[in-house]
């Protein structure tokens, strides 16, 4: 059917762009293996095919910026350990890798205001001047007023964060938020208030705080407790918690328990920065337990979800995913 | 530094992405690969080196991640035969010929595809640009899916020839300027 000479033209195309079946392959090998000039002539053909393909994501900037989030993550992973005695500084910055994505930016109130934001899709840690540190997760914002001092220590988050607070009973150290206050003298606590998640809580690893609420509300904490308050009605539910969970983003990993399916989504989102769509209903009723270490990608980790749970994907755009419902 | 590592980026990425695509024919595995030697060579330093030296190194780079993929693919690779050309793909490159990717601009490509007859460019943007396989272009041009495939190569074939033919201009000017 075939000689050695004849172009087979058709098999060419069908095995770069087609169904080729295994006769059909087994035929074109057979004929590039036949003459050096058919090989030749087989990977000219091929590379020309391998050179006018228009990749779908063809925006170079768009993937530049993300590698640049990415590689300030991965540095990020393996934190250092605490610096000692960084207090000189105003604020001292560790972990970046390409270029300063974390630039104060000055506000416009007569006070003068640093403002720290932390994209989606990484994560950073600051030394205050009073010795403080503070781990901020991926969509986060800190605000640090310019008399900020070892004597007047308030700081504002919108976002999550994780504080070390270095202790001095007489000069408490507050971090405010949109909904509550919290008060300390020396500890470590982690606080977490998306203004768009369900819930925002503060879980205590150490000492002691006194978390005030826009209603008046106050709540005292102990170590391993965890106080969370519905957004809408801010009504308090105080727990008995599992510290390692709560904190696990602060080692780059993701301990879920019992964790909705809407917020588990909200936290993929911003820790990958990706998007994640999806319309059925049954995937809202769903609570997810399961641990992720960061080192893995979006890819795996939905990979991981299809395999453990009733929840499937499919990639839809650059950086984007639909998530659809499979009854296991 | 950090300018240089930008302006490497943005010109080599898209380059290296088909050249990985060319071995391992997956947009996301080509996309990680070449990640992964962006990384590599931020985190060995390699931006010193003057350009031509860090593309060679760069595709070389590419090549090798590649082969190395396949090399662990190769248990669930279902053809046989599809791993044996592309051996025979990447050893070729190995032995030192260069793809039109790394000798030509992606513009130029482009342009070449461009100035196709109608006919020709039609497959090549249907099947290149829009993902559509032989029989899918046949049901939207309604033809044969043996005439689809007898254009495609057809239209491979003056691409290449295409591209080609600039090379070869300039090897006749040399030729008459030595009469």
């Amino acid at each position: 059917m075939m000689n050695d000479t004849n172009i087979p033209e058709q098999l060419i195309a069908r095995y770069l762009n087609g169904d080729c079946s295994m006769e059909d392959e087994e035929l074109l090998f057979r004929w590039v293996k036949a003459k050096a000039e058919n090989e030749k002539r087989f990977l000219h053909i091929k590379d020309v095919w391998d050179a006018s393909w228009q990749t779908s994501h063809r925006d170079t900037e768009q993937l530049l910026k993300f590698y640049q989030r990415q590689a300030v993550q991965k540095r990020s992973r393996t934190w250092p350990t605490w610096l000692p005695g960084a207090a000189a500084a105003a604020v001292l910055f560790i972990g970046f890798l390409l270029g300063s994505l974390l630039q104060p930016e000055l506000g416009n109130s007569q006070a003068q205001v640093e403002s720290y934001y932390v994209p989606q899709g990484s994560k950073s840690e600051l030394v205050l001047a009073d010795g403080t540190k503070v781990k901020l997760n991926a969509d986060s914002r800190l605000e640090i007023s310019a008399d900020f001092s070892a004597k007047n220590r308030v700081v504002t988050l919108a976002g999550e964060g994780y504080f070390e607070v270095q202790s001095d009973a007489s000069h408490p150290f507050t971090v405010q938020t949109d909904k509550f206050d919290v008060l300390v003298t020396g500890t470590k606590f982690n606080v977490s208030s998306y203004a768009e998640d369900q819930r925002i809580s503060t879980t205590l690893s150490e000492g002691k705080i006194k978390l005030t609420t826009i209603k008046k509300q106050v709540v005292e904490l102990n170590p391993g407790e965890k106080v969370s308050f519905d957004q809408q009605t801010m009504q308090a539910k105080l727990t008995k918690t599992d510290v390692n969970s709560d904190l696990a983003w602060v080692n780059g990993e993701f301990i879920f328990k019992d964790i909705p399916f809407p917020d588990l989504v909200k936290r993929l989102e911003r820790w990958y920065d990706v998007k994640l769509k999806y319309q059925s209903k049954e995937l809202e009723a769903i609570t997810y337990s399961g641990k992720f270490k960061n080192q893995e990608t979006i890819w795996q980790v939905l990979d991981a979800l299809k395999l453990t749970s009733p929840i499937g994907y499919k990639k839809t755009n650059f950086r984007e995913f639909e998530l659809i419902y499979k009854p296991m | 530094m950090m300018s240089d590592f930008n302006t490497i980026f943005r010109r080599y990425h898209q380059p290296l992405v088909l050249y990985a695509h060319k071995f391992v024919a997956n947009e996301d595995v080509s996309l990680d690969l070449v990640q992964d030697v962006f990384a590599l060579i931020w985190e060995k330093q390699k931006l010193g080196l003057d350009e031509e030296h860090l593309k060679a190194y760069l595709f070389r780079s590419t090549r090798n991640a590649c082969l190395n993929y396949l090399k662990h693919q190769k248990v669930i690779q279902k053809h046989k035969q599809l791993t044996s050309l592309v051996n025979m793909e990447i050893r070729h490159f190995e032995s030192g010929e260069k793809s039109l990717i790394e000798k030509e601009s992606l513009a130029k490509i482009h342009q070449a595809i461009h100035s196709l007859s109608a006919i020709h460019r039609e497959v090549i943007e249907l099947s290149r640009f829009e993902g559509l396989k032989n029989k899918e272009i046949a049901e939207r041009l309604n033809i044969p899916v043996r005439t689809v495939e007898t254009r495609l190569f057809r239209a491979l074939t003056s691409l290449k020839e295409e591209l080609s033919e600039k090379l070869l201009h300039i090897l006749l000017h040399i030729c008459q300027l030595k009469k």
